[in-house]
């Protein structure tokens, strides 16, 4: 999902309506309050990835304010935010760029190209969804099954495990489902994909 | 160059001698005039002394001759009578002989008062007068000289003494014995009178100038002759009569007094004169000095003056009645660039003067020649030699003499082409100060036109792309969603069109475009944007009033620029009152002139008298809104500022420049009844055209 926060009613429609010739759901703010309200009300974001483009000058709550907002919820690894400048807004953007902002776009823009860097971020978004996903899992573990998917990961089998633990196959294979249940993945080579 | 002439012209000053040098010149005349003093000390003393001494040794020169005389006068009496004592003796002389023979002798000789034979016994054989016989009655003294003459057997005088029978005055005799051999036979005895000694033998002229005495041993005073009064006891003398027998002393006293110190006219004259002198040597090197002093102080004064004078910048060019030029100083001549010795004792015109303004300076020379000129200076130009003109600016005042008549002009003349560069530089300063003010406006201007075009263009950018996008995926699916399509580039015209707004909007400004300014009638200019303004006003149900004061002129104005402030404005005044209780929402638009200035004497307001033309027409906006925070109010026509959610901060911004554009001046202030009341001016366009007035719109 595109998160479009904007002032300017003109730019919300038309970059609205751009995302949807490529295929990207797009949702518009007319400031950052809303869109921040929208986070509130709203789940987790979706797995599938979400992205937010922020207009810099912006009545009320400015775009680097909302920025700052949004990095001191720990939002930004999972929602890449690309600023969005008008004319004398670049040494701002480049400052929010330095402090984690995904990218940067100077009015009058290439939309295509701001849209493949849409893209771009809702993979990273995505990703980094996933990821967090996995350490969600990696949490559930216990000492014991990280010790054994260490081993696991590296190609033993489990009687080698066993044998390197001082443990019977039986627990290690026990331990070998926890962990795979835990991990929700059925083979070690899903694993190690997982967690490559 | 000529300029290091005029130093040149300052008179060399003598001088002054050392002081050492001049204290030694006033010794010589000191010690003149000592040697002069001692000599008017030692002349006086000393011609006194020389008569004082001529006078003592006259004195005694003439006392001696009294003396000579006396003694020659007693000497020739002895003589006589020793004649008689021989005769007497050689018996050829009887008493009666001797009677007529002294007889003679005494009329002769005045000092003899008595003549006496004496015979041993000393009875009077014969004598000149009674008692002719018996014994004879001489003093006693001179019993004693006849005794002591009759013992040594010389004649003898004896000391002279009063008879006791006589009254006055002594008187002295002289005994010459008659000796036969050792036998004493008798003698003669003569009796001086002592007063007729000195009166008969001194000379008159002599016992005129003295006091005579004749002393006798004990100094008692025997006979005086004072014939000239007493003796001044100054000049005195005593020689003594070496008569034998008795000791007389003849004593000179004479009567003048001792000599002045200024006995002499001449003396005195001198010393006067000399005196004098002095006196009038000493009034004049006092004199002198006086002047040496006022010498000194008047070079000094000159030099200070000189030195002022070549110091000056300023020119100062003096002249007399008649015009003619009688001194300039240094920085005149260095200013026009001539000699010194050129201008004085011209007339005009001067060498200075630049041709072209000839006439000027006639008249001024005429003005100030006839006195009419004001002290405040007055400009023109001067011309150097080498024909450069230069700004001056001259300042003329009367020259008075010591008795306060006017003897000329004096012009003080300052050179003003650095002022005036300066002037000029201040105005090519401001002149670009105003410039890159312009430019800076420009660049805001400019700045603030990207970004408001950004918005449209950003959008058409997305719109079209975005069709692009979708005809990309039509031809691969060969379905067009026609609808879809005509949407996004509706749109995208939408905010060309908007783009095209905004460009003619600011086109005005960036052009400068002076000739847009033309006469409109408030009412024509408010007439055309009403329906605008009511639209809007609908929207928030609010209510505008028109209130045009009746006869206004039309005024000189852009129409498209007012008509955009009064738009933006009235937008501004109704979205300010939203919050407002409905019955008060009021948007009131007024124009009206202030017409104080202009009173007839009738004491009616005539607008369109002359004097009033140039009072602005004046235009208010007028809400009831929630009107303007004061911390707010000093950023209120900066750009990039609003309080809109949507405002691009630009509005009020433009306002306030096409307003100044207009000569005028935008201002904000609280209204009594709540809200803001934004005013500004227009300027009327001269000459005033006929104008109907035309009725307030509501």
């Amino acid at each position: 999902m595109l998160h479009i926060v904007d002032d300017e009613e003109v730019i919300r429609d038309s970059l609205t309506w751009l995302a949807s010739t490529r295929n990207i759901a797009a949702r518009a703010y007319g400031d950052g309050a809303a869109f921040l309200a929208s986070i509130h009300a709203g789940p987790t974001f979706a797995v599938d990835g979400d992205c937010v483009l922020l207009d810099v000058r912006m009545p009320s709550l400015s775009g680097a304010a909302l920025f700052d907002e949004l990095t001191s919820r720990g939002l930004t690894a999972r929602l890449p935010v690309i600023f969005l400048t008008g004319h004398g807004d670049v040494p701002m953007a480049v400052d929010t760029l330095k402090r984690g902002a995904f990218d940067f776009f100077e009015k009058p823009f290439n939309d295509n190209n701001l849209m493949d860097r849409v893209l771009e971020a809702l993979e990273a978004s995505r990703q980094a969804g996933a990821a967090a996903a996995v350490g969600l899992r990696l949490a559930t573990l216990s000492q014991r099954e990280k010790e054994v998917m260490g081993l696991i990961l590296e190609g033993n089998m489990n009687k080698v495990i066993a044998d390197k633990l001082g443990i019977s196959m039986r627990t290690v294979e026990v331990h070998r489902a926890h962990i795979f249940d835990k991990m929700t993945v059925k083979t070690a080579v899903e694993l190690a994909r997982l967690l490559k | 160059m000529w300029l290091n002439d005029f130093h040149d012209e300052t008179p060399p000053i003598p001088p002054t001698p050392r002081p050492g040098w001049r204290w030694a010149l006033t010794l010589p005349p000191a010690l003149l005039m000592l040697l002069v003093l001692m000599s008017l000390i030692w002349l006086p003393w000393r011609a006194q002394k020389l008569e004082s001494d001529e006078r003592q040794e006259q004195l005694i020169a003439d006392t001696l001759w009294v003396e000579q005389g006396l003694r020659l006068q007693l000497a020739r009496n002895e003589d006589e009578l020793r004649q008689l004592a021989i005769e007497i003796l050689a018996g050829r002389l009887t008493p009666l002989d001797l009677r007529l023979r002294s007889a003679s002798l005494l009329g002769k000789n005045p000092e003899i008062v008595r003549l006496e034979w004496l015979d041993v016994n000393s009875q009077i054989l014969a004598a000149t007068d009674e008692p002719a016989e018996g014994p004879t009655s001489l003093p006693a003294r001179s019993i004693t000289a006849a005794t002591s003459a009759r013992i040594a057997g010389t004649p003898r005088y004896s000391t002279p003494a009063a008879p006791p029978d006589w009254q006055t005055p002594p008187r002295m005799t002289y005994h010459v014995p008659l000796m036969d051999g050792k036998r004493y036979l008798g003698s003669l005895v003569v009796t001086y009178s002592m007063t007729t000694i000195l009166d008969a033998m001194v000379p008159w002229w002599f016992a005129h100038e003295n006091e005579i005495t004749l002393t006798g041993i004990d100094d008692n005073v025997l006979v005086r002759r004072t014939a000239g009064g007493p003796g001044r006891g100054v000049y005195v003398h005593a020689h003594a009569l070496d008569l034998p027998g008795a000791n007389l002393t003849l004593r000179t006293n004479s009567l003048k007094f001792a000599p002045k110190l200024l006995p002499n006219l001449l003396i005195g004259l001198v010393l006067a004169l000399t005196l004098a002198l002095l006196a009038s040597l000493v009034a004049l090197w006092r004199d002198i000095k006086r002047r040496l002093e006022v010498e000194s102080a008047l070079r000094q004064q000159v030099s200070f003056r000189t030195a002022m004078e070549n110091s000056l910048v300023t020119g100062l060019r003096a002249r007399d009645l008649g015009g003619t030029v009688t001194y300039v100083n240094p920085a005149f001549c260095q200013m026009v660039g001539t000699q010194a010795e050129d201008l004085i004792g011209r007339l005009p015109p001067m060498p200075y003067w630049a041709p072209e303004a000839a006439a000027e300076y006639q008249k001024r020379l005429s003005q100030v020649l006839a006195g009419t000129i004001t002290p405040q200076g007055f400009e023109t130009i001067f011309q150097r030699a080498s024909g450069k003109r230069f700004p001056v600016l001259i300042f003329e005042s009367p020259l008075l003499d010591e008795s306060g008549r006017q003897t000329g002009w004096m012009g003080s003349i300052l050179d003003i082409s650095e002022r005036k560069q300066i002037e000029d530089l201040n105005r090519l300063q401001q002149e670009k100060l105003a410039s890159s003010a312009r430019l800076a406006s420009m660049g805001e201007i400019a700045s603030t036109l990207a970004h408001e075009l950004n918005q449209p263009l950003a959008a058409i950018s997305s719109y079209t792309t975005g069709a692009l996008n979708l005809l990309a995926c039509s031809d691969a699916n060969a379905k067009v969603d026609a609808a879809s399509l005509r949407l996004a580039l509706e749109r995208a015209n939408a905010q060309a069109q908007r783009a095209g707004q905004i460009i003619r909007s600011v086109h005005a400004f960036v052009k400068q475009r002076e000739p847009a300014r033309e006469p409109v009638a408030m009412q024509v200019l408010i007439d055309g944007i009403v329906p605008l303004i009511e639209l809007q006003a609908h929207k928030f149900f609010v209510g505008l009033y028109v209130n045009i004061a009746p006869g206004l002129p039309p005024v000189l104005a852009d129409r498209v620029l007012i008509e955009q402030v009064l738009l933006n404005l009235t937008r501004n005044a109704i979205e300010a009152m939203e919050t407002t209780a409905p019955q008060d929402r009021i948007l009131q638009i007024d124009a009206w002139r202030t017409a104080a200035v202009a009173t007839t004497q009738d004491g009616d307001t005539d607008s369109s008298s002359g004097s009033n033309l140039a009072q602005p027409v004046r235009i208010a906006v007028i809400d009831r809104g929630h009107g303007i925070a004061p911390e707010i109010n000093d950023r209120l026509f900066s750009s990039f500022f609003s309080t809109k959610a949507e405002g691009m901060g630009m509005g009020l911004n433009i306002c306030r420049t096409a307003i100044e554009f207009h000569g005028g001046q935008l201002t904000s202030s609280a209204n009594p009844k709540g809200g803001t009341i934004f005013e500004f001016s227009l300027p009327v366009a001269l000459p005033a055209l006929p104008y109907t007035p035309a009725k307030s719109v509501h």
